[in-house]
């Protein structure tokens, strides 16, 4: 008997009973379809974040002042140490070759008032190096200008809900606003980020560095980001960072270096295992859908007892009725593993319909996990009726009716 | 008919394919089992983390510079051009129905013993510390009772960081540097362990008014209020809300109190272990999609059967009542297997990962029970449907 | 006791209506042995399933006591069958996976008598057609006369009015169907209104009275 032939006295045999085949390939199809929907999200919300991060900059070093020695441990959030975080430390990173870029950063919060109206918004201290290392783009006027960090004019760069909250429609760049009891002028506004993972770059506003330290009253910086001169550069930057810091601070070692790379991959990896983890135990209704396969196999084999005798009685080898009932279940399971590829498919498409922000794609790997334990445990759930039909004593299987 | 009798038939031509049965059961069980499984583990890591706030009582307010619209989650880590100072501390202290006060600051810091030094976290407290967030003391005494703003360079070691810098030596009396400034060691904490990452032993307490002179900073970074329990907690808020709006001319804080915090994990939780569960729920989907077609296939090999209780004066509810039985009693069967299979898996789990507190969740279980039954009705109605619907003619004739 | 007044069963088979019963009249009593004969399709299942409210007439009346029952619904008509019909068929069919005793005692399930009182009842059945030593065993353990007679014994279970018995020897060797039929009249001398559908002339003859039937209608009905 030839493959083709077996597959389709297999089909046959299904097309018989056509309820109970559709609902085998129904369940199968319930179990792929559920693997790439939900990796498809997990999928999508690690290229999510990803995406965030690379928006925040690339080959980015990050300093922040303090240190703890506690392994596993969060890193010193809170930015206070007995030592400040100087803007010449910040400075003197730019001497590493390693370095091409570095923007000191001082936070705070405070009250932004023009014209009447007023707004309590993050105040963001740092430098003109700030909008290319954080990828920021400006849409009207211009950012902060460059020169001695250590001074720098009252001038200001608003962000995109600052501007509308505080102006309006009318024009905002070369107006005057105060910033707790000091006056700065409008340069700048920046473009409209919309939602961002970390600081909301549109309810803020950008001062120059010592600006915001005399104005925060804050004489250390918060963070120090670096740029890299590229990704293979990122760890001779941290090690010049620790070096140059170590020289500057009497030799002792009161700063923490982390890197965007290592936190990015943090969440990668959490985000990784999360779709793993999820792909998995929606893969558990596969082994179920499995089950029902052998379960039904095995009353087939039972109700088609005197076919099977037959099939025996005209010279049908054991292998061959073996190979009818494993074509069998392999179809259900091919037909099923299609069906929820399609039905998978169609939800991943009207996810990303109604969701466009949000990059949900299923990864090749789950699809292709899916469809091999879909058909794996079809054949494997298979064998033993299959092998049971194979077994039968062709006159006993005759004589029972 | 006798309930009983429906049951018992049902049950008889359940046991009857005992092989058949026991996998249609099975793919029930499997599900049953990973939702089992699954919420007792969500359960577990919700309880897990609420232990962890708990554990610092829950009559707890905790007061920051700065509107949360404005700085986010990022509480009073930012400077602020209108700090929280010690004189509101001293006023929120003086509201009716508040214990205690304590103005916190946290940040990092170098602190050494002749030779040895460690870089580890700083914490500006006040005597009030170890009654608000209920720790306990191992050795000497906590600080004492000085005017937090003029605070003595006294400091109190964490257990882990008294070790890192004395050994077993005592390290009472003794003189610390952190910074460049000095302090006088009074006591050493008991140890407290992690929370929530935090290695609460490597730390060390130094009054807030020292810590702030130590950072360079103005504000505090948070004040932590201990109130009486039975307490009214809505209306503690509203005081302190007026108090400090009355001191600074505008609400530039945030109140969060501990209970919203437990309430607002709890809920999250809550919702992940939901979220996992029905996870879960697909494999039972999956089940009973097989329940639906084992019954159809034994609708269709007793249509003769059927046939012959329509002539024996069955009515079409008393064929449907009796497949729809056995539908049930396949999804029921399948669940008490699943549910002694996650409970089993949850246990192991539990006695691996000690940690975890992992206990059954009855409630969770009972409710398991209930879906698989609704299970076995939703399953079992299109082919009980079928065979109540036959024409006992046609049934008759079929075998 | 049992009148058909014009009764009419029309199937429609494959697009065409087939006239299986055609303006059918026929009154029994209380305690008759009745036969019905023809050949196949003739109509005389169809008037037996008719009877036994298993199928419902397109036109006419039935009334049984005097009761309109022919347009009763599903419900009152399973009471109807329940409690004054016992049925024998052909194919026996007997639920393979219960014991002759529990086969039996299925009408007394379905009627909701608690278990204590039917065992007693179901032990007397099965005596009485002598199978007391069967009552443990499953139909694909007996013979077929056995199983026949297990199929009466729960026909009887209920102490129905009427047994309708529907080709109870057409499954049967002679012997077997000897007794079978013997059985029968016992019941019918006993009082049972008995109607048999049979095409074996040698079955037939025995009934007191016989209906012939041709093409959905009464074509003889003798009486001895």
């Amino acid at each position: 008997m030839t493959v083709l032939a077996q597959l389709r006295f297999a089909l046959a045999a299904l097309a018989g009973h056509r309820a109970r085949s559709l609902l085998m390939v129904l369940a199968m199809a319930i179990g792929v379809a559920a693997v790439v929907v939900l990796t498809a999200l997990g999928e999508g919300a690690r290229r999510y974040v990803v995406g965030e991060f690379a928006s925040l900059g690339t080959n980015l070093v990050i300093v922040l002042p303090g240190r703890s020695e506690t392994t596993g441990g969060p890193p010193p959030l809170t930015g206070l140490a007995p030592r400040d975080l100087t803007i010449a430390d910040a400075q003197a990173l730019l001497a590493s070759p390693a370095i091409t870029d570095v923007a000191p950063v001082v936070v705070g919060a405070a009250p932004v008032a023009a014209g009447g109206r007023e707004r309590e918004v993050l105040a963001l201290g740092s430098t003109r190096s700030l909008l290319p290392v954080r990828h920021m783009t400006v849409a009207e006027g211009r950012f902060l200008p460059g020169g001695d960090p250590e001074r720098g004019p009252p001038v200001a760069v608003l962000g995109a809900t600052l501007r509308r909250e505080l102006f309006g429609n009318r024009r905002a760049v070369g107006e005057q606003i105060r910033i707790g009891d000091r006056r700065f002028r409008v340069v700048g506004v920046l473009t409209d980020t919309g939602r961002s993972v970390g600081l909301d770059l549109n309810d803020l506003v950008v001062i120059p560095v010592a600006q915001a330290q005399a104005l925060l009253n804050a004489p250390s910086l918060f963070r120090i980001l670096a740029q890299a001169r590229g990704p293979a550069a990122i760890a001779q930057a941290q090690d010049d960072i620790r070096a140059t810091i170590r020289a500057r601070h009497e030799g002792e070692d009161d700063v923490t270096v982390i890197t965007q790379d290592s936190v990015m991959n943090t969440f990668d990896a959490i985000l990784g295992t999360l779709t793993l983890v999820v792909g998995g135990i929606a893969a558990i209704s596969l082994v179920v859908a499995g089950i029902l396969v052998m379960n039904v196999m095995l009353v087939a084999v039972s109700h088609r007892t005197a076919e099977i005798g037959l099939l025996k009685a005209i010279g049908a080898r054991p292998g061959v009725v073996l190979r009818l009932f494993l074509a069998e279940a392999a179809l259900l399971s091919v037909l099923g593993a299609a069906g929820g590829l399609a039905l998978g498919y169609g939800g991943v498409a009207l996810i990303g319909a109604l969701v466009p922000d949000f990059p949900v794609a299923a990864p090749a790997w789950a699809v292709a996990a899916a469809l091999l334990v879909a058909t794996g445990t079809g054949l494997l759930f298979g064998v033993w009726p299959a092998r049971r039909a194979a077994r039968l004593d062709p006159v006993q299987a005759l004589a029972r009716r | 008919m006798l309930l009983r009798d429906l049951y018992g038939m049902a049950a008889h031509s359940v046991a009857s394919h005992p092989l058949r049965s026991l996998l249609t059961a099975g793919g029930i069980a499997v599900g049953i089992a990973a939702v089992t499984l699954l919420t007792t583990l969500g359960q577990g890591v919700q309880r897990y983390v609420l232990a962890e706030f708990t554990q610092f009582g829950t009559h707890l307010i905790a007061v920051n510079p700065g509107k949360t619209e404005t700085v986010g989650m990022m509480g009073g880590i930012l400077a602020t051009v209108r700090p929280l100072t010690f004189a509101d501390a001293e006023a929120l202290a003086r509201l009716p129905e508040v214990q205690a006060v304590v103005p916190g600051i946290y940040g990092n810091g170098r602190v050494s013993a002749g030779r040895r030094a460690r870089s580890t976290y700083v914490n500006g407290v006040n005597h009030n510390m170890p009654e608000v967030w209920r720790f306990q003391v191992r050795a000497g005494r906590f600080l004492p009772p000085d005017d937090d703003a003029a605070a003595r360079a006294l400091a109190v070691l964490g257990s882990r960081l008294k070790t890192e810098l004395f050994g077993a030596e005592s390290a009472l009396g003794r003189t610390i540097r952190v910074g460049e400034r000095r302090f006088r060691v009074v006591g050493v904490m008991a140890p407290k362990g992690q929370v929530l990452g935090f290695d609460m032993d490597d730390a060390v307490y130094i009054p807030a008014a020292q810590a702030l002179a130590l950072f360079n900073r103005e504000g505090l970074m948070e004040v932590d209020l201990l109130y009486r329990a039975g307490g009214d907690e809505a209306r503690l808020v509203e005081a302190i809300k007026r108090t400090l709006t009355a001191r600074h001319g505008r609400e530039d804080f945030t109140i969060v109190t501990q209970n919203q915090m437990i309430d607002v994990l709890g809920r999250i939780l809550g919702v992940l272990t939901f979220a996992v569960a029905a996870l879960g729920g697909i494999s039972l989907l999956v089940g009973a999609v097989g329940i639906v077609t084992i019954m159809s296939i034994a609708v269709g090999e007793r249509v003769g059967e059927i046939g012959l209780l329509r002539a024996l004066g069955a009515t079409r509810g008393r064929v449907m009542a009796l497949f729809l039985g056995e539908a049930v009693l396949l999804a029921l069967g399948g669940a008490l297997i699943g549910l002694a299979a996650g409970i089993g898996g949850a246990r192991l789990i539990g006695a691996l990962v000690p940690a975890l507190p992992v206990r059954t969740p009855w409630g969770y279980a009972l409710l398991a029970l209930a879906v698989s039954m609704l299970i076995g009705l939703a399953a079992g109605v299109f082919p009980a449907r079928r065979a109540a619907r036959l024409d006992p003619v046609e049934a008759l004739r079929a075998e | 006791m049992i009148a058909l007044e014009g009764v009419g069963r029309t199937f429609t088979v494959g697009g065409s209506p087939v006239h299986a019963l055609v303006d059918v009249a026929l009154a029994v009593r209380a305690g008759d042995y009745l036969s019905i004969m023809g050949p196949s399709g003739s109509g005389k299942s169809t008037l037996l399933n008719v009877l036994g409210l298993l199928d419902r007439p397109n036109a006419g009346r039935y009334l049984l006591d005097g009761r309109e029952v022919g347009t009763l619904n599903d419900t009152e008509q399973a009471a109807v069958r329940l409690h004054q019909f016992g049925f024998v068929f052909q194919f026996f069919h007997l639920v393979p996976r219960m014991t002759a005793a529990q086969n039996v005692g299925l009408p007394l399930t379905l009627a909701g008598v608690p278990a204590p009182q039917r065992q007693e009842r179901v032990a007397q059945a099965l005596a009485a057609c002598g199978l007391a030593d069967r009552a443990g065993h499953r139909p694909d353990q007996l013979s077929g006369g056995q199983r026949q007679r297990v199929a009466i014994a729960r026909a009887t279970i209920m102490n129905p009015q009427v047994i309708l018995a529907d080709e109870p020897t057409g499954n049967l060797d002679r012997a077997s169907g000897e007794q079978v039929v013997g059985i029968l009249e016992d019941l019918n001398r006993r009082g049972m209104t008995l109607i048999v559908v049979t095409h074996d002339p040698a079955v037939g003859e025995r009934a007191q009275r016989r209906i012939h039937m041709d093409d959905g209608r009464i074509s003889a009905d003798h009486a001895r």
